[in-house]
């Protein structure tokens, strides 16, 4: 526990070093694992059952995966800040660096590298170099056109985000599953959502 | 050690739970989720809520400073307030120092395990934008909860 605590404390300074070092320590110590390939094949089934459920309409896919995703999300940042016990990011690249260097790596093992910053600094682009989820997976014709194949991803990172009061939109603009160079994943910060307040306090 | 009660607050300033172990009319039971206690859990979250803004206000602006314990001359009021909106705040006689871990606890063991993971539990307490605000009076009923609660609780009480 001291360990963890210690770690709490490096990470809440904001070095980057120690943020790594901290996540890996969760990823080591504190994550009760399953088979990667178990959880690969199980998403791969849910994507099929719904392309089979949509009768490959996949912007239906699209838009299905990806509010089951916005509802993981949600209680997913409760098992997250749990686990990690970090306080709210004080500025999107902060924010950008807790997702990919924490939260990719406790919930996958991967760090995506962030990076393509817009000018005004409130979007990022997360390379995936490596996705677990599309670990043995080809897309068919008639799929590589529309599908975002790990677009549950967006939607796990959007009810996070809005949890601790980010509106975000995330999105996919590139996948290598469709033959493009690099998967990368933008994530626009639209506005930070007030706390609520309670009833006759304004 | 004595533990006087437990309360939790969701993201839309209501209580979402509460146990209190010192009712005077009933001591061996304490109750659970009672009606009577929506004015206290009010002004509890109340005094909370001020004392917060003002300790963020008087903190500088880089470092993050959350409240964690207030003091009176008859209890101690223990505080977690998660980075999602939650806050788990546990009353204590003045020999409790400090009860983090306990309520990390509370929150990483018992809340998420029992109330996060379940999937067929409500994760969002406000069934409407009329129950937001610290006007929602939806708790907490999962049995598993209030039974792990009492489990790790129930020996500090005393």
């Amino acid at each position: 526990m001291s360990a963890s605590m210690s770690g709490v404390a490096n990470a809440s300074t904001g070095s980057k070093k120690s943020l790594k070092a901290f996540s890996d320590d969760i990823w080591k110590n504190k994550t009760a694992k399953i088979n990667a390939e178990l959880f690969t094949l199980t998403y791969g089934s849910i994507v099929s059952q719904l392309c089979t459920d949509f009768e490959r309409d996949f912007a239906k896919v699209n838009n299905q995966l990806y509010l089951m995703g916005y509802n993981i999300g949600m209680r997913l940042i409760e098992d997250f800040l749990a686990r990690t016990a970090l306080p709210r990011c004080e500025s999107l690249a902060k924010t950008s660096e807790v997702v990919s260097k924490c939260a990719f790596k406790i919930f996958l093992n991967v760090t995506p590298r962030v990076g393509n910053w817009s000018s005004s600094q409130d979007s990022f682009s997360l390379f995936l170099d490596e996705n677990p989820l599309s670990d043995f997976v080809e897309l068919p014709m008639d799929a590589a056109k529309e599908l975002w194949y790990s677009n549950i991803i967006c939607g796990v990172l959007k009810g996070a985000l809005e949890m601790v009061q980010m509106d975000c939109d995330v999105y996919f603009t590139s996948d290598v599953l469709k033959g493009d160079q690099t998967t990368e994943l933008r994530v626009k910060l639209n506005r930070i959502l007030k706390d609520e307040i309670p009833a006759g306090e304004d | 050690m004595a533990l006087y009660s437990f309360w939790i607050f969701d993201r839309h300033c209501n209580c979402i739970f509460d146990r209190e172990w010192t009712l005077k009319t009933n001591p061996s039971s304490g109750t659970t989720n009672s009606k009577l206690n929506e004015d206290t859990a009010k002004l509890l979250y109340g005094m909370v809520f001020s004392l917060r803004s003002i300790s963020q206000k008087l903190g500088s602006k880089d470092s993050f400073n959350e409240i964690k314990t207030i003091a009176t001359a008859k209890y101690r009021a223990h505080i977690l307030c998660t980075a999602s909106g939650l806050w788990f705040i546990l009353l204590s006689d003045l020999k409790q120092e400090d009860l983090s871990q306990v309520l990390r606890y509370l929150y990483s063991e018992i809340y998420v395990k029992t109330v996060v993971y379940n999937w067929l539990s409500p994760v969002d307490f406000a069934e409407s934008a009329n129950e937001k605000r610290g006007q929602g009076f939806r708790k907490i009923r999962n049995r598993q909860f209030l039974l792990a609660v009492e489990q790790f609780l129930g020996p500090m009480v005393n």
